[in-house]
């Protein structure tokens, strides 16, 4: 018999099942090894239904994992049918076509039972520190280079760790110790989420949570359809021309509405290529679903629901749905840059609805060499440059978008790694002029203490790319990355750096919204005053005469405005 | 009613938003009483001289016998939220001045692209670089340019400049160019204010620590000025008894080191909250308690285990967005680690666009306020709904001196609940009740179930306005079957206030494997610690006989990032602490990880010292007497699952220790009303405390 649900006692279940996937959430992030996963917080956390359909996701993680999770259940399910499935079982696989997109990535799934029978499930997505293969990079020419492929299969069998496939996930990963701590974490916060469901389940007296789960995807369904509702009828495309590695990149998209669900479709996008920068579909999913939840119901929770009413395609064998053997450890960069070929399309249906360009893609520094004391050591680190500018709004400076990772103190970084970083500074003009100036994009300069070159790891995107303006906003500053003597450093790739040599990245700005000439006097001077534009960059973007620029910023001018602001 | 000549008072002084609580107690003869006036926005000090010269007046209070006053304050927090502070400038290394505004490049909110991060305090031109480099094992890179120092520090100060806060990197491991800045400024500007980040929060992170420090710069020239104030005031009525300022660890300090360190009094009022209910926890012998306080917008919890509020390291404030994590600024301060839910007596209920039913975070506040207080407030409130469902009396709320409108409530929640959800307006009522409670106990068993403890295993102690009349059914949700509520549970900060020993607490980071540890090196920083903890807390007054030091480490393993505070122990630093710690360590993480950790070698971070004196325990004052409402009223109250019942209406005052109150009842407490369920009963204890328990598991 069906469960009905008062408005109350479906608010109250809901928030219970959110708190469960967030103390899941969190258990992993106190015990996890990767610094990706507990300082930067790149990770998800699930509750599915025993359909597979997600219910609730913890508030934490990016939504290449979250939305990669969310669909890629069902390969699960697919591959272990309920009878296949026993209490103290654990799921894992890191198929990065599939799942995650990457072979860092590893998913764990663990279905819960109460009474006997199988009610749900918990999964979670960590990136691993090490998965073999030729490391992290986009070097890699087929997915066999990258690392070890982890098929669908179980990492416990009632209760007992599969020594069979831990054995091979050990004598394959540079980190063993690490990679398998990991795997643990992600069990164990699995099975904290499965005492709690079943918890839930018994003070509730249910059987399980299928009732409660149309009620809480019905709902964000209809919410999600209702906002697409708003979006106009036509088809409205975009071409953006990414840097690619060799050669630049073309990515097509097209983007409409059929009555109350809406397609994004990505014909005429540029084939796959033979590096790593190629994106699953399900990664391409992931972001394209993200950029269109942003603008269009940043309200509505994200569940199955949400899913259902917003299709996203790409033509087989194409960058943004490569085939095995396509390499794709580093499909994060073309990822990352999918909101950038999706705003300006939806802004064309939409204008004051969509934010300029963003920098988008996060940039990897990945260092390896000697220290000084002859030990060797791999380092990686993760910056982000500016944001675009809002409809109403200046866009946020150094901000992480569409990723939703945090930065490590250079004092931590410095305690743990040969590197010295001699600045960390926003870069001056960096931002897009507008009414609204695009967000600025920050400087960094480094050097290495290590006893002989060391090999300099990068992926960096929008060298030649630039964040564009909207409605009349100036572009943001494109990225630059060189070494001593200003000689350019490969964008995605590896070069060699000197010990002591210092290389300095630029981020990029993010662009600016609506025509310079409209940007107010007071706010030119306020970004004059704090240094975020030149002087020269104020004659050359906003009308030069119109601020006061008789003598130079003054201090006390300023006191007064820290008081009162 | 001047005391004997043996007698003497203590007096807690607690300034909240609307009103400042006083409470003096007689310690020796156990007896105590409460004051309640008006703040004074402007002069927060002159409501202090108004309320305590009406005590006196009354002859509450004899001024020539207090012996020691304590002050909860919130000057800091709202320095901070409204951005009254001095003309602030920050000094930092060169290729630095940004680490303090672009944080952590994280977004709080992963879909609004809307979101603003919060303003810095101190403005980018106002953020001044400095040539000078330690590096991470602190060793020096680059000496500090002292002529630039100069040339900084005359432009700041001649353009108006009051205060400086110096955060240069790595500072918390070689403080020698921070503190170089501080002699210099000595020199060239004796009336400058100068925070350096190796004194304020000498911790590894460079935008947590520099934050800090900048705030304890922007508040540091208002605190001096106000306290001395508050003295002059005291002395004007006769008091000149040793001032102590509530600190957010639950601990007093002196007003010297107030001045100094004010970041640390942000949680100064809340803090107090909980010491009180640390000290009920120890006068009752419950070494498991779970501290609930809710009030008109809020409500709190802490975690009191062993008579002791748990501490955490860090807070954040001044959110942008008010129950938005990641939305404030960070501040590295230890502060009794409490939660905030956006969930109180005025907290607006609503349904939203998917039909659900949602309460809070949006208060009414207290201007309109609900529905039920007819000052215009239209929107359904918690207070509506407790009034509707008779968990408040209409005649008795706030001990009678505010009349509620029934009518106003029921046609509140009928028009924006129950029609729009097509239910009657006590079923509506209902839902608003049992959602709030549902949020903050799900709140509250988060916070639990994080710190590894089981909510059922917890006694909970009740405060605040809306604290008693929630307590029974938010403890029925959380599993605890036992709830101690004080007669004074609506003044409880300023009772808590008095309960709170004298201490200080430093730290300083060092991140190096456990069996590496420096043990003479590391000896010596936590004598520097212990010295200067002990130099402080003699300062207020305090016999060093008296003083009790605890050490303790942060601890992880090696690649992991979160750290386990362990104990250390005191006389035995050396290899042999080291296996103590580890062992601590991994029993800890065990705990609230519900696995045994990796086979991974361990990392020590930071040391913690703290230098306290004696924790004194104050008997609970029973019920205070007032005019009674007589023999035992009735009247219906909803309960869950029974509809409305008749039920028992006691005043407090009439209660009898011994007496056992059967549910299904009401208790008023004067200025609160408590809820006892058809399955709880209430019983007076001899300490003076209510005692409800809940009998039976909730019914399915």
């Amino acid at each position: 018999m069906r469960r009905e649900f008062l408005p109350y006692e479906l608010e109250i279940l809901w928030n219970r099942l959110l708190a469960i996937a967030e103390e899941q959430a969190q258990v992993l992030m106190r015990t996890a090894f990767s610094t990706i996963v507990r300082e930067a917080g790149d990770l998800s956390a699930a509750i599915f239904d025993r359909r597979g359909r997600m219910v609730a996701q913890a508030r934490t993680g990016t939504p290449g994992h979250i939305n990669t999770m969310a669909l890629g259940m069902r390969h699960f399910l697919e591959a272990f049918p309920p009878e296949d499935l026993h209490p103290g079982d654990a799921l894992l696989s890191n198929d990065p076509y599939r799942l995650a997109g990457q072979l860092n990535d590893m998913s764990v799934v663990t279905p819960v039972f109460h009474r006997s029978r199988l009610v749900g499930f918990f999964a979670s997505c960590c990136h691993m520190v090490d998965v073999g293969g030729i490391g992290l990079t986009a070097d890699g020419r087929e997915v066999f280079e990258e690392g070890l492929q982890v098929p669908f299969c179980k990492l416990r069998i009632a209760g007992q760790v599969n020594k069979d496939v831990a054995g091979f996930i050990a004598a394959n990963v540079r980190t063993p110790r690490e990679v398998l701590g990991d795997l643990q974490a992600q069990v164990a916060a699995g099975e904290v989420g499965g005492d709690r469901l079943v918890g839930l389940l018994r003070e509730f007296d249910l059987a399980d949570i299928e009732d409660l789960s149309d009620e809480i995807i019905g709902r964000s369904e209809r919410a999600m359809r209702n906002a697409v509702r708003g979006f106009p009828e036509g088809r409205f495309s975009h071409v953006a021309i990414n840097d690619g590695m060799d050669r630049p990149l073309r990515i097509e998209v097209a983007v409409w509405r059929e009555k109350d669900e809406l397609f994004v479709d990505f014909s005429g996008t540029d084939p796959a290529v033979e590096r790593g920068i190629n994106v699953p579909l399900a990664y391409t999913t992931a972001y394209s679903t993200y950029a269109v939840k942003c603008v269009l119901a940043p309200e509505v929770p994200n569940n199955h629901g949400s899913f259902i009413p917003v299709h996203v395609s790409a033509p087989q064998g194409s960058l943004l749905n490569p085939v095995s053997p396509a390499p794709t450890a580093a499909r994060h960069i073309l990822g990352h840059y999918l909101p950038s070929a999706i705003f300006p399309a939806i802004a064309t249906a939409l204008p004051d609805r969509v934010p300029a360009d963003s920098a988008a893609g996060l940039w990897v520094t990945q260092v390896g060499g000697r220290k000084l004391d002859g030990e060797p050591f791999s380092f990686a680190f993760f910056s982000v440059g500016g944001m675009g500018a809002r409809p109403s709004k200046d866009g946020l400076s150094t901000t992480s978008f569409p990723s939703g990772i945090q930065s490590v103190s250079t004092e931590i970084m410095e305690a743990a790694s040969p590197l010295l970083f001699h600045k960390r500074e926003y870069r001056p003009d960096s931002g897009g002029p507008g009414r609204y100036r695009g967000g600025l994009g920050q400087t960094i300069i480094f050097e290495v203490r290590s006893r002989g070159p060391v090999m300099l790891s990068a992926m960096y995107d929008r060298m030649r790319d630039v964040p564009r303006g909207a409605m009349g906003g100036g572009n943001g500053s494109a990225g630059a990355a060189v070494g001593a003597d200003g000689r350019a450093l490969v964008a995605k790739g590896r070069s060699v750096i000197q010990p002591g040599e210092l290389v300095r990245i630029d981020l990029p700005g993010g662009g600016g919204y609506g025509p310079p000439g409209e940007r107010s006097a007071k706010a030119i001077q306020r970004d004059l005053e704090a240094g975020l534009i030149s002087r020269e960059a104020m004659a050359r973007d906003y009308a030069a005469d119109r601020p006061d620029t008789s003598g130079g910023p003054s201090v006390l001018s300023v006191k007064s405005k820290a008081m009162t602001t | 009613m001047s005391g004997t000549s043996a007698s003497h008072f203590w007096i807690g002084i607690d300034i909240g938003g609307t009103f400042t609580d006083l409470y003096v107690v007689d310690p020796t003869a156990g007896r105590a009483s409460t004051g309640k006036v008006l703040t004074d926005h402007i002069d927060p000090t002159a409501s202090i001289e108004k309320g305590l010269g009406e005590m006196i007046a009354q002859g509450a209070l004899d001024p020539r016998q207090v012996r020691r006053v304590v002050h909860g304050t919130t000057l800091v927090t709202n320095a901070v939220i409204q951005r009254r502070g001095a003309p602030t400038a920050l000094l930092t290394t060169q290729g630095f001045r940004d680490s303090v505004e672009i944080g952590t490049e994280h977004r709080f909110d992963l879909y609004d692209l809307d979101i603003e991060k919060p303003v810095p305090i101190v403005p980018r031109q106002l953020r001044r670089p400095v040539s000078e480099r330690i590096l991470a094992d602190g060793s020096i890179e680059r000496p500090i340019d002292e002529e630039q120092v100069r040339e900084e520090l005359r432009a700041l100060t001649e353009s108006g400049i009051q205060s400086i806060a110096v955060c240069l990197l790595h500072s918390f491991r070689n403080s020698q160019h921070e503190r170089r800045v501080a002699s210099i400024a000595r020199e060239m500007a004796p009336n400058l204010h100068v925070s350096l980040s190796c004194d304020v929060a000498p911790e590894i992170r460079e935008y947590e620590r520099a934050s800090t420090t900048v705030i304890n710069a922007f508040v540091a020239p208002e605190v001096g000025p106000y306290l001395r104030n508050l003295t002059g005031r005291l002395a004007a009525i006769g008091i000149d008894a040793p001032l102590l300022i509530m600190q957010s660890n639950g601990g007093t300090a002196a007003p010297e080191f107030a001045e100094r360190y004010p970041v640390r009094l942000l949680e100064s009022g809340p803090a107090a909250g909980a010491i009180g209910a640390a000290n009920i926890a120890r006068l009752s012998e419950e070494d498991r308690v779970f501290f609930f306080d809710m009030g008109g917008t809020t409500a709190k919890a802490v975690i009191i285990d062993d008579g002791a509020p748990l501490i955490a390291r860090k807070l954040e404030v001044a959110h942008v967005y008010r129950f938005k994590h990641g939305s404030g600024l960070p501040v590295q301060s230890p502060t009794v680690d409490l939660i905030e839910i956006g969930a109180g007596g005025g907290s607006i209920a609503r349904i939203d666009s998917l039909g659900l039913l949602k309460v809070g975070p949006d208060s009414a506040e207290s201007d309109p306020g609900p529905a039920c207080y007819g000052l215009g407030g239209l929107h359904p409130t918690v207070t509506d709904a407790d009034l509707v469902l008779g968990y408040i009396g209409a005649d008795s709320f706030l001990g009678g001196r505010m009349r509620l409108d029934m009518e106003k409530a029921r046609r509140a929640i009928d028009e924006h609940v129950a029609k729009p959800l097509g239910m009657s307006v006590e079923e509506a009522a209902w839902g608003i009740h049992r959602v709030v409670n549902e949020n903050m106990a799900a709140a509250a068993r988060v916070h639990l179930l994080e710190h590894g403890r089981t909510p059922s295993a917890y006694t909970m102690v009740a405060f605040g306005g809306a604290g008693p009349v929630h307590a029974y059914g938010v403890a029925r949700i959380l599993g605890c079957s036992s709830v101690l509520v004080p007669g004074h549970a609506a003044v409880g900060s300023a009772f808590g206030l008095l309960c709170a020993p004298v201490s200080f607490e430093a730290a300083r980071s060092f991140p190096v494997a456990l069996e590496d540890v420096d043990w003479s090196e590391a000896e010596a920083a936590i004598d520097e610690l212990r010295a200067e903890g002990i130099r402080l807390v003699t300062w207020a007054g305090l016999p060093l006989s008296q003083t009790v030091t605890e050490i303790a480490a942060d601890m992880r393993y090696r690649g992991q990032g979160h750290e386990i505070t362990v104990p250390v122990p005191v006389d035995a630093l050396g290899r042999q602490a080291a296996e103590t710690m580890a062992a601590a360590f991994a029993a800890e993480y065990r705990r609230l990880n519900a696995v045994s950790g990796p086979d991974a070698p361990l990392e020590l971070v930071t040391w913690r010292v703290r230098v306290r004196g004696p924790v004194p325990t104050l008997s609970a004052s029973p019920p205070q007497p007032r005019k009674g409402f007589g023999p035992c009223r009735r009247r219906p109250v909803w309960f869950d699952g029974v509809g409305f019942v008749d039920s028992a209406v006691v005043a407090a005052a009439d209660l009898r220790v011994g007496a056992t109150v059967h549910g299904p009842a009401i208790i008023e407490l004067g200025d609160a009303s408590l809820t006892v369920g058809p399955d709880a009963s209430l019983a007076l204890r001899a300490d003076g405390l209510m005692h409800l328990i809940i009998q039976a598991e909730r019914p399915q």
